[in-house]
């Protein structure tokens, strides 16, 4: 008996050990969230930007990633009632508090070419006539392939 | 307070499965009952000089290395290697320790041993010691037993955050009031927590409320890291937190303690009124508490959410204040063969969140409002209510011993939060809604619990054979949905086998086999996504199967050295969410998507403990390896879903294999008899093997850490001779070992200094205790804080002062 002991001991502590020394060599995982720039020049909107009812205008932004981007979505919804801030630093001059009666929503997501490290987002984007003007935020999300995401909220004006 | 319309069929499905199960352990018993063979035994009872049984003294045979506990009953039983003449050594806390001398023949020996009460305290701590050595000696999983004094002197904002000094336990925690335990890094339903033997049930999924469980109320907490499912069934994966009431007051006795604590960091002030009394066989043991709480200091007058600096007034978090309630009463009837106790409680507690950011999302705050006071509680915040009413009867028929619990559970939260037209939400709230505008969620849960179980001695063998079952229904409300409405029935049965080998050996074996059923409710949103109601949740019936088992062994040579090891599978039955849910958290900026044909989770853990003892040092040694061949996991994907998710980022439940080891050293060293040192530490790795995220560590990964401690208590000053005074110095390596949505987390130094004594009042003993933790007002980042995502610091320095002052006659101890 006192074999079987010593054995079985031995048995949990080699499984124990080799569990402690199996291959440590971690194939590098990507830890590094995708880059979403809007320091060009002609990146837009900005934040406190303007757009204009009845008129397009253009988001174009750098997204980047490390090793490959994943997807972007964009959503542009109302902030009459000043329910959140941006993610920036700078802080816009918001209109009173009201009640939306005709509020313009967008949500979208827009593909990325498989395989992309870096791209320059361009679309139009249509703003009807007929919207509540006022303050709004363009929330813009990207992840990369590995499920990182980055959030940039931005305060915009619809006028 | 109970319905009485229970839902048609689950009471049948229960009392089958049970029937099922019960004969399946009757026939093991049969044929284990076959093999035992007669011994060298001393059968007895330890009772007190009033002739009431004692549980849980410590009954040692003396140069044999054999010893066990009495059970509820006070009864114990113990064998002699061979015929002769030997010393009994009792022990019990509160008691003067018994030595008798017996003659073992193969005649069996029946005898019982009466102790007398005594009230030196030294020695009590001494018998608590070695209980818990004893505990330990008898368990071949990894167990650590912290006791009232354990609590007393190192509180924190709940008892997990208590707990979590110990090595191998963190919390999940938000705010300064609230946590969740995890257990080498596995929590929420990976990790049971029994409150008076029955199974905690509230939201053990969510991240951002704690436990509703009122640290006052806790006697001694057990904390057993490992594959424990065999006895608790399903959840209890990574161990079992297991927390004991107050033992019944000794006979003839009418008192109380009143404790009141005081904390700077988030001015709390709060009392716990305590009052017992019991004649001889019957009675009663009450407790009031209640605390107040304001918003908490960090070291940082402004935190970042994202880019955009939020200032902070007198560096407090906005609106993290909070209240708490706890309302216990237990009675019953404690009589030589026979007990049966009720216990009743209501746990309250009111708290705020940080109001500049709801989970990621940045929120515009009204300064005026919210900083005209430190205490109040504004938006967004919680309520969360739990109601327990349980039954706990044992009765010891010859060489059985059985124990029954039966528990009702009301959980009751609610989340309140300003209406925001998230993704496809109307821009303005509806009249027509019968839900308030600002009830975001609420969960609402009641849970009905079975337990039976018989412990009975055949030579050799301690056999336990149990079963359990639990019925639970879950309606949701608010105009937020996270998971659907269901109700789950699980029923379990199990066998477990302690054998006594010889003096030095303990086997343990162990089998469990359980059939669990949940059906969920379909969910439809009460808004319109581009001119459609979309279905959240579908109707969904599951039932799953699971056969696990647990073995192992204690070996305890004569001198130093210790060793024990354990293996064995648990399991996990998916939960609602898991496999049901398709809905946006919206201040997550997630989709979830469950997954209906998701398996029960299986985990196969091996645990080994190696100790060494003398009496200047003492080191512990407690490595283990677990693997998952199916660890269920919310994967955050590339994608983005612009219909169901209204633009998120897809997240779904997957199953992946997953190893992960590590371990906890625990050293102490005696210096001299008053001073001493004490070094506590953990590692741990995990790695999922399979899936989208293989190669990635799994989410809330504790880094890296070791305690330094210092102690000094002066027993040689009479006066003094209960003063401590101990300093912690707590090292966390960085975590760079990240899984999406996570942030590196870098490592951070802090230091603690706990001090006490025990002053005469009334002739009896009135403990006062002072903490300082964070002395240097240290700010850092707690990789495994609900807050961690926007980068908030954790709580600066805070002085936390507790008196207890007992009076009136006898103890409840």
């Amino acid at each position: 008996m006192r074999n079987f002991i010593k054995h079985t001991t031995c048995l949990l502590t080699v499984i124990a050990l080799a569990a402690g020394c199996s291959k440590n060599n971690d194939e590098q995982v990507d830890t590094e969230y995708p880059v979403i720039d809007l320091s060009a020049s002609n990146a837009f909107p900005q934040q406190c930007g303007v757009v204009k009812r009845g008129e397009s205008f253009t988001f174009r932004a750098k997204l980047s990633d490390n090793i490959q981007l994943g997807s972007v979505s964009v959503d542009i919804h109302n902030n009459f009632d000043h329910h959140s801030h941006s993610t920036e630093v700078e802080e816009c001059q918001m209109e009173a508090v009201k009640t939306p009666v005709n509020p313009y929503l967008l949500i979208r997501s827009f593909p990325i070419a498989g395989g992309s490290k870096e791209v320059e987002i361009n679309q139009t984007i249509a703003v009807p006539a007929d919207v509540d003007p006022g303050d709004y935020h363009f929330l813009i999300r990207l992840t990369d392939k590995e499920g990182w995401q980055t959030l940039k909220g931005i305060s915009i004006k619809i006028q | 307070m109970i319905p009485s319309n229970h839902p048609a069929g689950w009471f049948n499905r229960l009392r089958k499965a049970l029937t099922i199960s019960g004969t399946l352990i009757v026939g093991i018993v049969l044929l284990c009952q076959q093999a035992f063979a007669q011994n060298y035994r001393v059968n007895g009872r330890v009772t007190d000089h009033a002739g009431q049984a004692l549980p849980a003294a410590v009954v040692q045979l003396k140069s044999t290395g054999q010893s066990t506990i009495t059970d509820s009953a006070g009864y114990f039983s113990l064998t002699a290697p061979e015929a002769g003449s030997y010393q009994l050594l009792v022990s019990s806390i509160g008691f003067k320790t018994e030595k008798k001398s017996v003659k073992i023949s193969s005649e069996p020996l029946t005898i019982t041993i009466v102790l007398h009460p005594q009230n030196h305290e030294l020695e009590e701590v001494m018998v608590q010691d070695r209980y818990a050595a004893q505990r330990k000696q008898t368990e071949s999983l990894n167990v650590e037993v912290v006791n009232a004094d354990f609590i007393q002197r190192n509180l924190g904002g709940s008892l997990m955050a208590t707990m979590s000094r110990l090595p191998g336990v963190k919390t999940i925690g938000i705010g300064s009031g609230q946590s969740k335990p995890l257990i080498r890094g596995l929590g929420f339903n990976r990790v049971v927590v029994v409150d008076k033997g029955v199974k905690h049930e509230g939201q053990q999924w969510g991240a951002d409320h704690g436990l509703e469980l009122d640290q006052f109320a806790a006697n001694e907490v057990e904390l057993v890291k490992g594959a424990a499912s065999f006895i608790y069934g399903s959840d209890a994966i990574a161990g079992v937190i297991d927390v004991k009431p107050v033992p019944p007051p000794t006979p003839n006795s009418l008192g109380g303690t009143v404790d009141m604590i005081g904390k700077t960091n988030n001015n709390l002030f709060g009392t716990s009124v305590n009052l017992y009394g019991r004649k001889q066989k019957w009675f009663f043991d009450s407790r009031f508490t209640y605390q107040n709480y304001g918003d908490y200091t960090v070291p940082t007058d402004r935190v970042y959410v994202y880019d955009y600096a939020v200032k902070l007034r007198d560096n407090q978090l906005r609106n993290t204040a909070g209240r708490e309630t706890g309302l216990h009463f237990n009675t019953g009837y404690v009589g030589e063969k026979f007990r049966s106790i009720f216990y009743v409680s209501n746990v309250y507690t009111r708290s705020g969140f940080f109001a500049n950011a709801h989970g990621l999302e940045p929120r515009w705050v009204d300064t005026l409002l919210h900083d005209r006071s430190s205490r109040d509680i504004q938006l967004p915040s919680q309520e969360v209510n739990h109601f327990k009413l349980i039954n706990r009867s044992q009765y010891q028929a010859g060489k059985h011993l059985l124990q029954a619990e039966v528990g009702y559970q009301h959980n009751f939260r609610q989340e309140f939060s300003q209406y925001v037209n998230h993704g496809y939400m109307p821009a303005v709230y509806p009249d027509s809604m019968r839900v308030s505008a600002d009830l975001e969620r609420e969960f609402d849960k009641r849970v009905y619990s079975l337990n039976l179980r018989d412990q009975v001695q055949f030579g050799d063998h301690e056999l336990t054979f149990g079963i359990n079952g639990e019925h639970q229904d879950n309606n949701i409300g608010g105009w937020g949905f996270l998971v659907p409405k269901f109700d789950q029935t699980t029923a379990g049965a199990f066998v477990y086998d302690k054998f006594r080998l010889n003096d030095e050996v303990l086997l343990h074996g162990a089998l469990r086999y359980d059939h669990s059923q949940l059906s969920t409710s379909s969910y439809t949103d009460w808004f319109e996504t581009e001119g459609e109601k979309l279905t959240r949740a579908n109707a969904l019936t599951r039932s799953f199967n699971s056969l696990v088992w647990s073995a192992g062994v204690n070996y305890t040579p004569e001198g130093h050295f210790s060793l024990k090891a354990n293996i064995g599978k648990s399991f996990r039955m998916p939960i609602a969410k898991e496999l049901a849910a398709n809905g946006v958290n919206y201040h997550y900026f997630s989709y979830e998507r469950g997954n209906p044909a998701l398996d029960a989770e299986q985990s196969y853990q091996a645990d080994i403990t190696l100790g060494w003892d003398t009496e200047k040092f003492s080191v512990q040694l407690s490595p283990f390896y677990n693997y998952f061949p199916n660890y269920i996991y919310l994967n955050p994907t590339a994608e983005h879903d612009y219909y169901y998710g209204a633009g998120n980022q897809v997240f779904v439940y997957a199953q992946s294999r997953v190893a992960r080891y590590g371990g906890e050293l625990q050293m102490r060293y005696l210096f001299t008899q008053e001073l001493s040192s004490e070094i506590l530490a953990e590692y741990l790795y995990s790695r999922q093997l399979s899936g989208d995220k293989k190669g990635y560590t799994l989410p809330f990964s504790p880094p890296p850490s070791v305690l330094l401690n210092l102690t000094y208590e002066p027993h040689h000053i009479d006066r003094l001779k209960h003063t401590y005074f101990s300093v912690d110095y707590s090292i966390t390596g960085a975590q760079n070992n990240i899984v999406p949505p996570e942030l590196k987390t870098p490592g951070y130094q802090v230091w603690n200094i706990q001090a006490g004594t025990k002053l005469r009042f009334n002739k009896r003993p009135l403990t006062v205790s002072l903490q300082v933790q964070n002395v240097f007002n240290t700010r850092y980042l707690n990789h495994t804080s609900f807050y961690r995502l926007i980068q908030l610091p954790e709580a600066g320095r805070n002085i936390i002062l507790s008196v207890k002052i007992p009076f009136g006659t006898g103890s409840n101890i």
